[in-house]
């Protein structure tokens, strides 16, 4: 991410959360969070349970975002947290870079509170009979990320969409989604189908496609993955199982026991370590009401 | 175990499962309107979920398991009829997701991560090589100077952005916990946190002495947990099997470890084959095979080519000598003065009263005798650490002693002296510097008054002392940096000053311990220095003073050497008698000054002979 990028990621962020920008450039941004935004980003839950019970109106903080990245000159003179006092009050002046841990608690702020829709989208405005209704099919949307993973590790993302009316899945529905007006009200002159598929049939069906494509592909890193596994068992067997086979006196039975748990133990590990394996997570998911029948 | 690889960003399986996982990221949470608020669900073993069968065979290799935490909450959501999330958040959580995906297995992608900071390409290529290689279980053996942390934190941050790394514990000395958190919070944005009360454990990422692990109930404690990654820092001091602190790694269960030192072999070949075993049993064999295939000697290896080989799997050691490292070079100077005629009056006073002290004690107590070395130190330095030493050592003295009328002589010879030559000389160069210096002495009275001195001539100067906690040591170099020209400071170890942006170094008095000098240099003259750095050696002549520069500058040329290279000459002569020690000795045992020079010059010899045969050690 760029600071370009970043910045733009920060500004949807805060006005999402209804933040009060006091001050916007494309270097830096001055705001007052939101209620809901400072719950997410502060750190205070003390303050906000005292707000909560007492019902007193909260007070919350301000803060002045730059987007530059700091040199290592200048972080190295910089203290970490600073302040300005203003009329208003204090305002805690921080970086925000591609790496910083604020951008990073922003992220996951984001996957927070971004984890669940249901959306319309909108008709186009004055076409169409005022009087008729125009068919509404619902998808479910999830976007998948799939980690492919043994001591290294790879990612993919996936959007996709199934249609609760049909099954028809597309594989491109994040994309489709950008450019259509989505709102969260059912609009008028529009009726839903009915769904031919329950939400928990739809996430199956997809999750079987997942399965079906995974299995296609390429699986040379597991083998390579399987093959330092095996070397690795290898190794520490050549080390210990010479050293058992030398403890027969009935004197060093104990000692046998806790040489034969370590070498459970470095087995274990070596799984852990190696075993290849593929994890599929779901980041968000949502059902989206679009026009037409499929 | 069952599972021996719970997905790292869960909760580990096992005995390890009632730890509860605080996090350092505050717990987003979303309150809902209807009160309750939605976390995220932490991920439980796949197969517990109701509508998943067991995980599905991808590959006759490879399972599939899914997390679908999102979903479930969507169908309850749609239970509840809502409460929904906003359009443009949903897009911007997959924008994060997009921006932190880990695309290939091999790209180090720590490195877009740190836009701050630039690590050298000695220390990508080790990182690369650990990560992709050595598959996370390495020996980094760098010598001194080059960055074992910095590596070791390049690793670390690597497998925490890929998510195979969360609960990390970081073993290193005492003195260097604060040192390693900082490094790791400042440079590398890593949350790292110093073990202090019994709650912190519950921390992902954990600096702790190696003491205070291997003591229970922390010992207990901590084999009862999982390690993604453990790092242990001077791990030559795992080289014997049978220590505690050996058997306490050893038990500790790890998928990827990192062992940190700069001497991995030191006297004996079995040690070097101990360490390797903690990382990789087996590696080089059993214990017969290695003696019976690689030693010859307790300290000579034979089928070196294939030791080599067998050690290049595990092991990484950079060397100075490899080049690469560009260190900014040193001028010294030396700065001879003479003492004026009431200066150096006092300081044969003082000379007489410690020859003759030491005499009519002589067979005594070496250590009170040591004390006196210091007193004629303490003139060559300034008079008010020297009235200091005074006064408290007529305290300690019984009434009626001999010696009281003798000492008070010494403090009428200081009421006369009125001014601070080297203070002067001092001053002198700082103006003609016109840029930050930092002014070393070994006595905090003499710091006082050259502050005061400094003060008076309109000059700022910031103290720094080793007392000062923390938080004040920060702000006083904080104030250096940003408003005064000069720092005097009486403390040169202890962790954290690095005063890369400062190039000048005044020796106002030079300690006797070749390692301190060196200490004292580091803190300007290290990796990041842009620099030549100058450094000028304040010597009065016809004083013991002046031996001491003769030796360390003319005679080993310390301030010549590579970085890192003197501890390793000091740690092979100081076997016995530590260096200071020994020339107290000499300044006490000598009969006039020509004896005294031909005594430190016979041990300026054996420091030089230890360095040619180190060199010679090193020739690969």
């Amino acid at each position: 991410m760029n600071t370009k990028q970043v910045q733009k990621f920060v500004i949807s962020y805060l006005d999402s959360m209804d933040c009060h920008l006091i001050e916007k450039s494309p270097s830096s941004v001055t705001v007052k969070l939101s209620p809901d935004a400072d719950r997410a980003l502060t750190n205070r839950p003390y303050y906000w349970s005292f707000v909560d019970r007492t019902g007193a109106d909260p007070e919350t903080m301000t803060y002045r975002w730059s987007f530059e990245n700091p040199s290592m000159a200048d972080r190295a003179s910089a203290t970490p947290i600073s302040y300005i006092m203003t009329e208003s009050g204090r305002i805690i002046q921080e970086d925000v870079y591609f790496g910083s841990r604020r951008l990073h608690q922003l992220f996951g702020a984001a996957q927070q509170s971004g984890r669940c829709v249901t959306l319309f989208e909108e008709p186009p405005r004055g076409k169409g009979d005022p009087l008729g209704s125009q068919p509404y099919t619902a998808w479910l949307g999830v976007n998948f990320k799939v980690g492919f993973e043994c001591d290294m590790k790879r990612e993919e993302i996936y959007g996709w969409g199934i249609s609760l009316a049909t099954g028809v899945i597309n594989e491109k529905f994040m994309e489709t989604l950008r450019d259509r007006r989505l709102t969260p009200r059912l609009p008028s002159n529009v009726h839903l189908l009915k769904n031919g598929l329950s939400l928990r049939k739809g996430m199956s069906q997809l999750e079987l496609t997942m399965e079906r494509k995974l299995k296609t592909t390429d699986f040379t890193w597991a083998v390579e993955a399987e093959q330092r596994r095996q070397d690795e068992l290898e190794r520490i067997r050549q080390y210990y199982n010479p050293m058992l086979e030398h403890m027969n006196h009935p004197d060093q039975q104990e000692q046998k026991a806790t040489l034969s748990a370590r070498f459970q133990q470095r087995e274990a590990e070596i799984d852990w370590q190696y075993r290849p394996r593929v994890s599929v997570s779901v980041t968000n998911c949502g059902i989206f009401h679009l026009p037409g029948i499929h | 175990m069952q599972t021996p690889f719970p997905s790292p960003a869960g909760t580990p399986t096992g005995a390890a499962s009632p730890a509860v996982q605080l996090s350092n990221e505050p717990l987003a949470t979303t309150a809902a309107d209807d009160g309750v608020a939605y976390t995220d669900a932490p991920f439980k073993s796949p197969a517990g979920l109701s509508s998943d069968p067991a995980p599905r065979k991808l590959h006759p290799l490879v399972e599939m398991h899914v997390e679908r935490g999102a979903f479930e909450e969507l169908e309850r959501r749609v239970e509840r009829n809502g409460p929904w999330d906003d359009w443009s958040m949903y897009q911007l959580a997959l924008e994060a997701e997009e921006a932190s995906l880990v695309s290939d297995f091999h790209a180090l992608r720590c490195l877009s991560l740190l836009p701050h900071f630039e690590p050298l390409p000695h220390q990508v290529d080790t990182a690369r090589k650990v990560l992709h290689e050595m598959r996370g279980r390495a020996i980094l053996a760098d010598e001194v100077g080059l960055g074992k942390t910095i590596e070791a934190g390049l690793i670390l941050k690597e497998y925490l952005i890929r998510g195979l790394v969360k609960k990390v514990l970081i073993l290193v000395p005492a003195s260097l916990v604060l040192q390693w958190v900082r490094e790791l919070n400042s440079k590398f944005d890593i949350p790292a946190v110093a073990q202090r009360k019994a709650y912190s454990w519950d921390n992902d990422i954990v600096v702790a002495s190696m003491d205070t692990a291997k003591r229970d109930p922390n010992r207990a404690m901590l084999l009862d947990n999982e390690f993604d990654l453990i790092i242990v820092d001077e791990a030559h001091k795992l080289k014997n099997k049978r220590t505690s602190n050996y058997q306490f790694i050893n038990e500790l269960r790890k998928k990827y470890c990192l062992l940190l030192t700069a001497t991995p072999v030191q006297n004996d070949l079995s040690e070097l084959y101990n360490l390797i075993t903690l990382l990789k049993p087996g590696q080089l064999g059993g214990e017969g095979d290695f003696a019976a295939n690689f030693v010859a000697d307790r300290r000579i290896p034979k089928n070196e080519a294939k030791l080599h080989e067998a050690l290049s799997q595990v092991m990484i050691r950079n060397r100075r000598s490899d080049g690469g490292v560009e260190f900014t070079k040193r001028f010294v100077t030396n700065v001879p003065l003479r003492l004026s005629p009431e200066e150096m009056a006092l300081y044969e006073g003082v000379t007489n009263y410690v020859r003759n002290h030491a005499t009519s004690e002589s067979g005594g107590d070496f250590t009170s005798m040591l004390s006196l070395v210091t007193l004629q130190r303490e003139v060559c330095s300034s008079r008010d650490a020297v009235f200091l030493t005074l006064i408290n050592l007529d305290k300690k003295m019984a009434e009626d002693s001999p010696l009281r009328p003798r000492i008070l002589e010494l403090v009428d010879l200081i009421r006369s002296i009125k001014a601070n030559t080297k203070a002067e000389k001092t001053m002198e160069l700082i103006r003609s510097i016109d840029d930050k210096v930092i002014v070393f002495t070994e006595y905090r009275a003499t710091q006082d008054y050259l502050i005061r001195f400094f003060k008076e001539h309109d000059l700022s100067a910031i103290p720094y002392r080793g007392g000062m906690n923390r938080g004040k040591k920060d702000w006083m170099m904080d104030l250096f940096r940003r408003r005064a020209q000069v720092m005097v400071a009486t403390e040169a170890g202890g962790e954290g000053i690095n005063l890369q942006f400062c190039h000048h170094v005044i020796n106002f008095d030079l300690p006797w311990n070749p390692m301190r000098v060196e200490q004292r240099i580091g803190r300007v003259h290290r990796l990041g220095q842009t620099e030549d750095v100058q450094i000028f050696n304040l010597c009065t002549l016809g004083t013991i003073e002046e031996h001491i520069v003769h030796l360390l500058h003319e005679k080993i040329n310390m301030f010549e050497l590579v970085i890192g290279e003197l501890d390793e000459i000091i740690q092979q002569l100081e076997k016995e008698v530590s260096l200071e020690q020994r020339l107290a000795q000499m300044v006490l045992e000598s009969a006039d000054a020509e004896e005294l020079r031909k005594r430190i010059d016979g041990l300026g010899d054996a420091l030089l002979a230890t360095k040619n045969q180190l060199h010679r050690e090193n020739q690969p």
